[in-house]
């Protein structure tokens, strides 16, 4: 089924341990540049859409999905519902215990409304994700043809390293008549580094308390010799100021 | 006469509730929950997550909720059992497009989506038709980082210290 194109595209890619795309690297996260994002686009480009290029990446690959959907189907299958999911993650870091965002896309292509279509993630296990709002598995009654609907769940990582973001399952019934579910994959965003707090606050947090604490280490040596220079000043400069003005 | 007039009252309220239960919510109570994306680094986009339930008084089960949110309708996502009338919307787009303050979400059920859809096609003003309820939401804005970075502003305070320590020494030498 050409709905599990990508997920086979993302799996395929996975295998390979250098093709882990740099951004998500460690060091990456650490000195970002600017070049590593472009480079890093090719099949990865479900898991972030940061830019605009990323989405519109995203779109030409769901179209091209909805007409490969086409191109093998006869006349009658036009009369079908056909759904294309996409599921992203939202967020610029993937921070522990920061919320994260994911949302899926459910588009109709096809020619009939979908029924009773459900939706269902089960790739968070509980022990690493908690869900903050919304919900991983859900259902609508009628997806009308040509029309999309998006679903957002706010999850928190709980621990650091790297997860697989794999593909949610959507199914549905393709026609009024039929009783038969059909059964999807979305697209899997791929494998992305979680960053522990302690590194994303080193690298992103204002500091105050840091920098309090260096105002407070260098005090002595300014304030001391200010009071001194203070003290002489008032005891001795007052007549000579006032010539000076 | 007067029978005859009471038997047609009795008809005339079986008729209303036969033709109010039909699918017709009423007097819907609703119990909602907002999710709005807090900070930048969050999320890309702004999300609204509302979650929210719906008890009829007419004791209505298994409804198709649709909302209307800037012009657009979109399908409400059922959650949980299947007739516990639970339902989550989520609406995403650019923080632009999103900035802080109060956004309303008009709720419909089917009869009143079929309405909405009519006067979509032809054109009409949308808001002349009355939602189920609406929903209420307050986002506070998406804080994307300091105005000031924390290096700038020591290194501000660092300067100002060592320009008034300057022109101190420079009129001392005077």
């Amino acid at each position: 089924m050409s709905l599990r194109t990508p997920t086979r595209r993302a799996k395929a890619s996975n295998l390979d341990a250098s093709d882990v795309p740099y951004r998500y690297r460690y060091k990456a996260f650490l000195r970002p540049s600017p070049n590593s994002r472009r480079t890093s686009s090719s099949g990865y480009n479900l898991a972030c859409p940061t830019s605009q290029r990323d989405k519109m990446k995203l779109w030409i690959a769901a179209l091209l999905l909805a007409f490969a959907c086409y191109l093998p189907c006869g006349a009658e299958d036009e009369t079908e519902a056909r759904l294309l999911v996409s599921k992203n993650i939202l967020n610029q870091y993937l921070v522990e215990g920061k919320d994260l965002t994911v949302e899926y896309r459910i588009f109709n292509v096809g020619g009939s409304s979908a029924l009773d279509v459900q939706l269902k993630d089960d790739s968070f296990p509980e022990r690493d994700f908690e869900v903050v709002q919304g919900n991983l598995r859900v259902s609508w009654g009628r997806l009308a043809p040509s029309s999309n609907v998006t679903h957002a769940v706010i999850l928190r990582p709980l621990k650091s390293g790297y997860f697989n973001f794999t593909s949610a399952e959507v199914s549905y019934l393709p026609t009024e008549g039929s009783t038969e579910r059909q059964l999807g994959y979305s697209s899997s965003p791929g494998e992305g580094g979680i960053v522990p707090l302690k590194e994303f606050d080193r690298r992103f947090s204002p500091h105050v308390l840091d920098w309090l604490v260096f105002a407070i280490m260098t005090l002595p040596s300014l304030g001391i010799p200010f009071l001194l220079w203070f003290g002489s000043k008032t005891k001795y400069d007052t007549p000579k100021s006032k010539k000076g003005n | 006469m007067a029978a005859t007039g009471k038997v047609l009252v009795v008809f005339a309220l079986c008729m209303f509730s036969i033709v109010a239960n039909g699918d017709m919510c009423l007097g819907p109570q609703v119990t909602s929950q907002t999710y709005t994306t807090p900070e930048a680094i969050v999320s890309t986009e702004t999300v609204f997550i509302v979650e929210f339930s719906v008890a009829c008084k007419n004791g209505l089960k298994n409804i198709n909720l649709y909302a209307e949110f800037g012009g657009k309708t979109v399908p409400a996502s059922k959650i949980g059992e299947p007739n516990g009338n639970k339902f989550q919307l989520s609406l995403s787009d650019e923080h632009k497009k999103l900035p802080s303050g109060n956004y309303q979400v008009r709720v419909f059920d089917e009869e009143g989506y079929a309405w909405l859809r009519k006067a979509q096609r032809s054109g009409e003003n949308l808001d002349n038709i009355k939602p189920l309820f609406t929903l209420d939401l307050s986002h506070s804005g998406v804080w994307s980082g300091p105005v000031l970075q924390s290096e700038f502003v020591a290194a501000m305070t660092a300067i100002f210290v060592w320009w008034s320590a300057y022109t101190a020494k420079s009129r001392l030498q005077q």
